[in-house]
């Protein structure tokens, strides 16, 4: 999961389907497809402005979703799109709701656990550097009675 | 492998490709896990797998990316295709149409890989033979006009599966050894590793994200 997570999009693929989004911009009418294409391209960018692009797009898509296979594929990528931009809490309830549509959907279930692992490792590592502040702050602490027990 | 930092020589890349519920995830999942997945949803966007094998006493590692056979995923999916050294075709032996689009789906393989890109085509459900919708010769036929492997496969039973994964890496590990593959082609869809290590010190574990102090 976490190759297909973090791997990241050639500039000029990107650059392609935002062509073909920005052309049926300008001819005024979007196709479901299109605009599938350009947001799925856009959360793949390395750039975190393309990634809450690409889910703003996903998130209108949702809205006129007409079949639970193209709700999951939208929600999935939503989901990914959290995940890339590290909000984590946020992109299970794109896994959750997946789940009702497809219980045993694997990739749905591997994105979870993998989410949630990265929840498990970023809190460790909070805590480990609180950890460490609080042992650097004991230090200095110490450090000032020894000093001032010596004067 | 005593030798080097990978424990691989060659990375090879695989696509596989063709219509929606042929099996493409199954014949992944079969191969990666040795085992059947029933009730398999529809795949979404792309799927990711590993597996190291052994060629002529060479470890290669396989990076398959399984695309989905929705039309939705059609034109990004085609992204994929750069630098793949394999592409596996897949058809329903039980659906005459997922044979018919095997053209389009070629075309694709042909004008978005290299032209060493192995093209191995896969018959998969071969264990409902009662339900066949395309004949064996019809297809060998096909393969062969189009200079292309030929398997019919099962994914529930594993029949052949592994032939088709391996026989493609035997045909991308040849085209090495004749000199028609260059490695230094940008778009060759294999990596070499250095097989002997640069610091003979060096262990060899492969290295590791998770015992990284940053």
């Amino acid at each position: 999961m976490e190759t297909i997570v973090e791997e990241n999009i050639d500039p000029n693929d990107l650059k392609k389907f935002e062509g073909l989004y920005n052309e049926q911009a300008r001819r005024g009418h979007i196709s479901e497809k299109t605009q599938f294409d350009y947001a799925w391209c856009l959360i793949r960018s390395r750039y975190v402005s393309d990634m809450h692009k690409g889910i703003a797009l996903l998130e209108d898509l949702m809205r006129i979703a007409k079949d639970d296979l193209s709700q999951r594929d939208y929600l999935f990528y939503i989901a990914v799109g959290f995940v890339r931009i590290k909000e984590y809490e946020r992109a299970l309830k794109y896994t959750e709701a997946i789940r009702k549509i497809e219980p045993n959907n694997r990739q749905a279930q591997q994105l979870d656990g993998y989410i949630k692992a990265k929840m498990k490792k970023d809190g460790l590592l909070g805590m480990a550097i609180v950890g460490g502040a609080v042992l650097a702050l004991g230090g200095l602490v110490g450090a000032t009675i020894a000093a001032v027990k010596k004067k | 492998m005593a030798a080097g930092p990978y424990n691989y020589s060659y990375i090879f890349k695989y696509i596989i490709i063709g219509d929606m519920g042929v099996g493409k995830s199954c014949l992944l999942h079969q191969f990666t896990e040795k085992k059947f997945m029933a009730d398999c949803p529809h795949t979404i966007g792309v799927e990711f797998g590993t597996r190291i094998i052994e060629v002529a006493s060479q470890k290669i590692k396989l990076q398959i990316w399984d695309t989905a056979g929705q039309e939705r995923f059609r034109a990004v999916t085609r992204s994929y295709y750069r630098g793949a050294a394999g592409a596996l075709m897949v058809y329903d032996i039980t659906r005459r149409s997922t044979y018919n689009h095997l053209s389009s789906w070629l075309t694709d393989a042909r004008n978005l890989t290299n032209p060493n890109t192995v093209i191995f085509l896969i018959g998969n459900k071969c264990d409902l033979d009662a339900q066949r919708d395309v004949t064996y010769e019809e297809a060998k036929q096909f393969a062969e006009e189009n200079g292309l492997m030929f398997l019919e496969c099962s994914a529930k039973t594993g029949e052949n599966v592994e032939d088709a994964f391996l026989d493609t890496a035997k045909k991308i590990y040849q085209n090495i050894q004749d000199g028609s593959l260059d490695l230094n082609a940008a778009e060759s869809g294999v990596q070499h590793k250095p097989a002997t290590p640069r610091n003979p010190i060096t262990t060899d574990q492969p290295p590791n994200k998770e015992n990284c102090s940053c």
